[in-house]
């Protein structure tokens, strides 16, 4: 099928309508009857249980599996895996982890957990399972571990993170944000506070900090050395206006507080009008706002001159991956690969309308245009699930959601222009483990900074104090995996 | 329950042979065991418990010994010696968690140990039974509120956004900063811990109370003695024991000043004020995935603390009381 606004350098492409009939990608019912547990992250209102949700029965049914998911808050999921790992006999038959939230010693998690793929997918083995052969080759070269290919991946939107305002609002206030300094950005966030209103939450969340100042994903060549996110003017600067934002009392005293869990709620509830977040994050909040608020909506904030010129770093090709638990039982995992391979269902195929809309007549209507509306119980049952273990690439297709299509498609590819790839880009690096909790003192270095309770000094010590007890070592560690990649 | 399953003891002397070396314990052991069998089998299972959930994972504790990676297993972790514990102390955010322990240990023996006792003194002067018992539910039901509701609760009324706040901003005055204050934070979290339990800390003082006979008050009152004098007299010395037997349970757990209100909180004042013992080796270890130093930390810890107890406990005895334990 061909896209209606076609993608512009890697940008996501567009479907502004749905096919009446839909097409079968998979002809056999995937699995064998088999049971499967799976632990996976979610950042919204968590469905109700398997006993009482009709949408896990009817894909179950569907698929001939029997999926048993332990859903976690995606905000604690990080912290959870740690624990859930640790316990190899307790691992799920599917784990999904982060990229960004990969916990120590995880190479070794990986060889002592997790199943080795490369013999049923590399070369020309993956034929067996079209759909998922159908991801592009950087998503699986991210999937290497060890030297192997260990991991499913999750297609990831491109761009990882934005800054999104709440477009509506500051339309009715007669605001068209275009900051073009970080000051006077600051000033529009002033304007914006007042009256039970906050502009913003903690801009640590989401990343949008780190979006707003070009600040680095981990490493960055300059001068022909390498160096740490932490160690870049960048990062200095993202921090001294931390410090600033919240002296100005204009981010939402929760927030303040730590509490991360409700940002996107403020967000929607007009709280707060300028959040950080996922560019996935796009979706789940139109889903979880527009049923009580139809004129909600939000576009992420343009880019403006801070320290460089505006810079967008790609995120990596996955964003997440799915491991399967190790086993003997070649067939169980032939099982599992099929069912992955019917989750990765392409856009305009049966299979992706049942895992991303139910069933239609109980969990959806085909509305003007053949667009799926979720009524009452498709909103609250059909949440991401079985498609975190595995997705095809993305397409925004969600036409439901008026002007989202045409919102994240013009976006994104506004943005490319300026979108780089960062070191190692299509590369999963495990931190080793001595040096894995060498960066752990910079988040609450970073949450102190903000909120006036350490300075910029205690920065340049624990930056001082990081390069001596292990990150010389790191870059070290770092600068020769570069040399192997070159 | 009455006492006729007792054997008589002389009967025990002229039982089974070799006796005559025995005599020291002037009952054999298994006439011991058959005279307390059902004491015995009614313990059994606290035993049980306590094997198996407290005794049983403490071996687990040689990974403070050990390079651990729960990947690799207890058994195949390289042994490092007393490395982690080197670690341990070299490092001055341990000192800093160390030192808000105590710091909010030292607060609380102060600022809350007393509000149960006073809260008991005071609700036994009343003779209403009804006001009594109402106070007492009222004070007494926060307890089963778990922390997350109580700070929760507390964000919502006294937090940036909360009630008071909005008030304040509503009529023109500057919102007060009482949740995200890491100075006064060790105020904010003992205000909780008495809105939280001193109602239920103080139903072990009325139970105390309870024991008092009554006539006593009645015959000092006639004696002149005035209301003051009979508390510090009469009520005082009957809740001495407790208040003792309290002081040194709270010692031996001083090194512990509770995890989840800390941590609820932590993000709010920083880490700087929020960090204690318990947080310091969950993060450590759980979070960060060094084990062996979580370990390490949480035995030195548990050692401390050992100490702590069988210390206050011997002071108890000097006093000429009970303690936790007798010899």
């Amino acid at each position: 099928m061909e896209p209606d606004i076609a993608g512009v350098d890697g940008s996501i492409p567009g479907f502004l309508t749905i096919p009446t009939e839909l097409v079968k990608s998979v002809s056999e019912v995937p699995g064998r009857g088999s049971s499967f547990t799976a632990m996976t992250p979610l950042w919204s209102a968590i469905p109700p249980g398997k006993d009482s949700n009709e949408y896990m029965q009817i894909v179950d049914e569907t698929i001939g599996a029997n999926f048993q998911f332990n859903i976690v808050d995606g905000n604690d999921y990080n912290q959870r895996l740690q624990a859930v790992l640790a316990s190899p006999r307790n691992v799920p038959d599917f784990v999904t982890v982060q990229s960004s939230g990969m916990p120590a010693r995880f190479d070794d998690a990986v060889a002592a957990n997790f199943q080795d793929l490369t013999p049923y997918l590399a070369g020309d083995a993956i034929e067996k399972y079209p759909n998922l052969a159908a991801l592009p080759t950087a998503m699986w070269s991210s999937c290497v571990f060890n030297g192997a290919l260990y991991a499913l991946p999750y297609a990831s939107d491109t761009i990882g993170n934005t800054v999104f305002y709440r477009r509506d609002i500051l339309d009715d206030l007669g605001i068209d944000p275009n900051p073009t300094s970080a000051e006077d950005f600051l000033d529009l966030l002033k304007e914006l506070t007042g009256g039970g209103r906050w502009a913003v939450n903690d801009l640590a969340n989401g990343g949008a900090i780190n979006t707003i100042f070009g600040r680095p994903p981990q490493w960055v060549e300059r001068d022909g050395k390498l160096l740490h996110a932490v160690e870049t003017e960048e990062y200095r600067a993202a921090m001294e206006f931390q410090a600033e934002v919240f002296a100005a009392g204009v981010v939402h005293p929760d927030s303040v507080a730590g509490n991360v869990q409700q940002g996107r709620q403020r967000f929607i509830s007009g709280e707060v009008l300028i959040t950080g977040d996922g560019v996935g994050g796009w979706l789940s909040t139109l889903r979880a706002a527009r049923p009580a608020n139809p004129d909600f909506d939000m576009y992420p904030l343009p880019l403006f001159e801070t320290v460089k010129e505006p810079v967008i770093y790609r995120g990596t090709p996955a964003n997440l991956f799915t491991f399967l638990k190790t086993t003997d039982d070649e067939d169980r995992i032939e099982e599992q690969l099929a069912l992955a391979n019917y989750f990765a269902a392409p856009f305009g195929t049966e299979e992706n309308a049942l895992l991303d809309y139910g069933v239609e007549g109980i969990h959806h209507e085909r509305g003007e245009g053949n667009i799926f509306e979720f009524n009452e119980k498709g909103e609250r049952e059909t949440v991401r699930t079985y498609t975190w273990i595995s997705r095809s690439e993305r397409v925004a297709a969600e036409v439901q959601y008026d002007g989202y299509v045409e919102g994240i498609t013009e976006w994104m590819a506004s943005v490319m222009p300026v979108a780089e790839e960062p070191l190692f880009y299509g590369r999963t690096l495990v931190v080793p483990t001595e040096f894995s909790s060498l960066n752990a003192p910079f988040a609450d270095l970073e949450a102190d900074i903000a909120r006036g309770r350490r300075n910029m000094d205690d920065l340049d010590r624990q930056i001082e104090n990081w390069r001596e007890s292990g990150g010389e070592r790191m870059r070290e560690f770092f600068a020769e995996a570069l040399e192997e990649e070159r | 329950m009455t006492g006729i399953q007792h054997e008589p003891v002389t009967s025990t002397d002229t039982e089974a042979g070799g006796s005559n070396q025995r005599r020291v314990r002037k009952i054999p052991f298994m006439a011991r065991l058959r005279r307390d069998k059902s004491m015995l089998l009614m313990a059994l299972p606290m035993v049980l418990l306590f094997g198996i959930f407290a005794y049983v994972p403490m071996l687990g504790n040689v990974v403070a010994w050990k390079d651990y990676s729960p990947y690799t297993g207890i058994i195949e972790s390289p042994w490092v010696g007393w490395a982690n514990f080197e670690r341990v102390v070299g490092d001055p955010a341990f000192w800093s968690a160390t030192r808000n322990t105590l710091a909010i240990t030292a607060f609380q023996l102060v600022f809350y140990f007393p509000v149960p006792i006073a809260l008991a003194l005071v609700l036994n002067t009343i003779l209403s039974k009804r006001i009594k018992m109402t106070i007492q539910a009222i004070t007494y039901l926060p307890h089963f509120f778990s922390w997350v509701i109580v700070v929760a609760i507390f964000q919502q009324i006294l937090g940036g956004a909360g009630l008071l706040n909005a008030f304040l901003r509503s009529n023109g005055f500057e919102p007060v900063e009482i949740m995200t204050n890491p100075d006064t934070f060790i105020l904010l979290l003992t205000s909780q811990s008495v809105w939280r339990d001193a109602g239920w800390g103080m139903i072990v003082f009325l139970a105390a109370l309870s024991t008092v006979d009554t006539e006593q008050y009645e015959a000092a009152a006639v004696d002149g003695a005035s209301a003051m004098r009979r508390m510090w007299h009469i009520t005082l010395p009957a809740l001495k024991p407790v208040i003792i037997l309290l002081l040194i349970l709270r010692l031996g757990d001083s090194l512990s000043v509770g995890f989840e209100q800390l941590i609820l909180q932590r993000e709010a004042v920083g880490a700087g004020a929020a960090e204690v013992l318990d947080t310091f080796v969950y993060y450590t270890g759980v979070v960060y995935g060094d084990w062996s130093y979580g370990a390490a930390a949480g035995l030195i810890k548990g050692v401390v603390g050992l100490i702590l107890v069988l210390g206050a406990n011997k002071i108890a005895h000097a006093f000429g009381e009970a303690g936790v334990y007798q010899k």
